[in-house]
């Protein structure tokens, strides 16, 4: 589920690059593919095979490409999929459903070479405000130890009977949500008077 | 020489208006190490955080708790919380940054240290606790023992001359365990081991002191007291194994 | 409802990430200014939750599963301007970390869930406390359930309006299909959020921000928010909702782009959106929403009735008065 360990050696040359130019450069890469104006399909040619080329030069492995991709085409082809009762389909559709497909594909290439505590210090030199930047660094590091504990919940009550009832299964699903809330909370005012003792005002 | 912490009729009430903590006085002298020992609720975690005076949440005006013969209060709290080093008994929720590097670095930033310096610090607090070049690795993806020696570092890189550790060793393995005793018993100063583990107390602690409902039921060497079994049992403990067969005064 | 990269043109884009971040920064001013110092790790670990709850599979028809999208739940356990703060972060990190939704798009999401759909929520959760007169445990959840389904549905349509405006996809299509598409997931969000507000309720109420009277929104902040959902559903929904039922069609030509006179490939099922019986579209589509509501309302007094036995219903929660 989550990105790949940013702890173990990596020598690609995307990987090797500074966040800002990775950052930077996927912002360029996206935004020109979506100023692209349909109908004109040999455009699109071109984004499409910049990322193609750099992804050699990434490592990203197919597995990582198919697990993300699957759940991208679902909302693509979902909302492209309105665009086919248009006056003007085909373009429209064409056009939507490529630019997405790069733009996907380029953000995997930044989420592939660049952990996310990097790009958050890209954000924050972009003056992101501080209190942004705090929750998203909480966020990120405290986001497996929540999944951890829900799995544990789940795990728990699963263990004391398996049933097919949703009526069942939602109200264990709630009240474990709401167990992960009141731990999260709990959780949160530990972590300020850990942050306080080391000095944190 | 002033003792390294000195508490004199400390009292705590939770928000709620129950008693908490009452009337507790005890001192610990340069370079000794004490256990604090009692059943779940018998208030161990409450006191701690006492010392760097996280609790209570407004000061008293008379001071309760000197750390090397400084008495805790209002003006002296930035320098008392520096002088004196907490570690939680949960790791997860002492290391909150993305790094190793970055949450050993968070507390000598806060004091204003940057740069090489900074570096050379955080290099020497994670040798210290024996977890050398761990630098880029990701809390999340550490083991429990990695995380505990992490967190000490993130503690020691502070510069404490007091240590207070929350149940250090509850969820390690037998050999985290000893490798922890080892470590803590290398380092150097005064320090406070609330904690269930028994055995620890017995090998790394000159004396001992007993909570049961926030109240201080007893305090002396370690030995004897932890081997007077009826003491032990009336207060939620146990003899420890390592004492059963020995002669409390041998 | 997380729309990808290319389905919004660079107008309707950035008009977007216009009223989003003007929203954002709303809320960053109201959470300045009323959280205190040991509240701001949790809305770090608020985001950590709202994701990893959004994560759960909930069962539904057939092999299928449902999944939380947990805006209102923040709205109503944290208050709505931290809610926007976490829902904004919970997006930034789905497409900065996992390319879950567009870059471009952001601004759109955003715009959607973030603030259409926390801020009509949490209006709708006040609002319906404020009918029933209540401040008990059942009122909340209840509000609570409602609030999940208003919210859900009103995000749906602003992204429907954005589609549109994109000229992705048209209205007619668009904006009935997302509607009750969501109408029905809404049920599902309302549900889920009424039920998990209920099981904080019972452990530990204080925690519920909704759940004390008042202190909640400053004027400051409630008329923020509300003037960016009008003007949302201005720059949005407005061009396509008005009673001329050609108003896309004059956009199209004074946009230049109604001389493709292809056929689309598959006919509407409706054409021209016209119904039998209705006098005009608008009204028939007004009249329609207002019937779904009144029966989401009802059916949420129902379920929180149901699932709160009445010594607990009428207890009165920690932080209300006496």
């Amino acid at each position: 589920m989550l990105p790949p360990a940013t702890d173990s050696p990596r020598v690609t040359t995307l990987h090797r690059l500074s966040p800002t130019v990775k950052l930077g450069g996927a912002l360029l890469i996206i935004l020109t593919t979506v100023l692209l104006p349909r109908g004109v399909s040999w455009a699109y040619a071109m984004p499409a095979a910049l990322v193609f080329l750099l992804w050699p030069l990434s490592g990203m492995t197919f597995v990582y490409i198919w697990r993300r991709m699957l759940l991208a085409e679902f909302f693509i082809v979902g909302f492209a999929l309105f665009s086919l009762f248009h006056e003007a389909a085909r373009p429209v559709f064409f056009s939507a459903f490529a630019k997405s497909n790069i733009c996907v594909f380029t953000l995997l290439l930044l989420t592939w070479t660049t952990p996310f505590h990097l790009i958050l210090n890209e954000l924050r030199r972009w003056r992101l405000p501080g209190i942004m930047v705090t929750t998203l660094a909480l966020m990120v590091r405290y986001l497996p130890v929540l999944v951890e504990e829900s799995s544990r919940m789940q795990r728990a009550r699963a263990s004391r009977g398996f049933t097919r009832r949703k009526g069942v299964a939602w109200s264990n699903l709630t009240m474990i949500i709401g167990q992960l809330f009141i731990r999260s909370a709990d959780r949160a005012e530990r972590i300020y008077l850990a942050m306080c003792a080391r000095g944190w005002k | 020489m002033k003792p390294a912490v000195a508490i004199k009729s400390l009292s705590y009430r939770y928000d709620g208006g129950s008693p908490a903590l009452d009337d507790i006085s005890f001192t610990v002298e340069q370079d000794e190490t004490i256990a604090l020992l009692g059943p779940n609720g018998a208030g161990k975690s409450t006191l701690l955080l006492h010392f760097n005076g996280l609790l209570p949440e407004k000061l008293p005006a008379d001071p309760v708790i000197w750390i090397d013969g400084e008495p805790l209060a209002k003006e002296t709290l930035a320098g008392i919380r520096q002088k004196v080093g907490l570690l939680f008994q949960d790791p997860d929720d002492q290391l909150i940054s993305a790094t190793v590097f970055e949450d050993v670095a968070f507390g000598p930033r806060q004091l204003g240290v940057e740069g090489a310096i900074l570096r050379s610090v955080v290099e020497h607090s994670l040798s210290l606790a024996g977890v050398a070049g761990f630098e880029h690795r990701e809390p999340h993806r550490l083991s429990q023992g990695e995380k505990r020696r992490v967190c000490l570092a993130g503690v020691l890189a502070c510069k404490p001359r007091v240590l207070v550790l929350d149940e250090p060793t509850s969820d390690l393995d037998p050999r985290g365990r000893r490798e922890f005793k080892a470590l803590l018993r290398s380092l150097p100063g005064a320090k406070i081991i609330a904690t269930h583990d028994l055995e620890l107390a017995v090998d790394l602690c000159s004396r001992a002191v007993i909570l049961d409902q926030g109240k201080l039921v007893a305090a002396g060497p370690t030995i004897p007291l932890l081997s007077n079994e009826e003491l032990m049992l009336a207060h939620g403990l146990e003899k420890p194994h390592s004492l059963l067969h020995r002669h409390p005064h041998s | 409802m997380h729309l990808p990269d290319g389905f919004l043109d660079a107008k309707t884009a950035l008009l977007s990430y216009g009223v989003a971040a003007a929203g954002v920064s709303i809320a960053l001013r109201q959470v300045r200014s009323a959280l205190k110092p040991r509240e701001v790790p949790l809305l770090g670990l608020s985001a950590a939750f709202v994701f990893a709850a959004q994560m759960l599979n909930f069962p539904v028809l057939g092999g299928t599963s449902g999944h939380l999208v947990g805006g209102v739940l923040a709205a109503v356990l944290l208050g709505p301007s931290a809610a926007v703060l976490v829902i904004t972060c919970v997006l930034m990190v789905q497409c900065l970390m996992f390319a879950d939704g567009g870059l471009s798009a952001l601004g759109a999401n955003v715009f959607n869930m973030g603030i259409l759909g926390v801020g009509s929520g949490y209006a709708a959760f006040r609002a319906a406390k404020w009918l029933v007169r209540s401040e008990d445990i059942r009122a909340t959840v209840f509000a609570s359930a409602f609030a999940g389904w208003c919210g859900t549905v009103l995000a749906s349509i602003g992204c429907a309006g954005q589609l549109a405006l994109s000229g992705t996809a048209p209205w007619s299509v668009a904006f009935p299909a997302m509607a009750s598409i969501h109408m029905l997931i809404g049920v599902g969000e309302g549900l889920a959020t009424g039920l998990v507000v209920l099981a904080v309720l019972r452990v530990r109420p204080t925690l519920v921000a909704g759940a004390g009277h008042g202190a909640g929104e400053g004027r400051f902040g409630v008329v923020g928010y509300g003037l960016l959902i009008v003007l949302g559903l201005v720059l949005f929904v407005a061009p396509f909702a008005c009673p001329w039922p050609d108003g896309l069609e004059n956009v199209a030509r004074t946009l230049g782009f109604s001389h493709r006179a292809v056929d689309p490939l598959i006919h509407a099922p409706i054409p021209e959106y016209h119904l039998p019986w209705a006098v005009s579209p608008a009204l028939a589509t007004a009249f329609a929403g207002c019937v779904g509501t009144g029966v989401v309302f009802v059916a949420a007094y129902a379920m929180a009735r149901l699932l709160v036995p009445a010594f607990e219903g009428g207890k009165k929660d920690a932080t209300s008065g006496n």
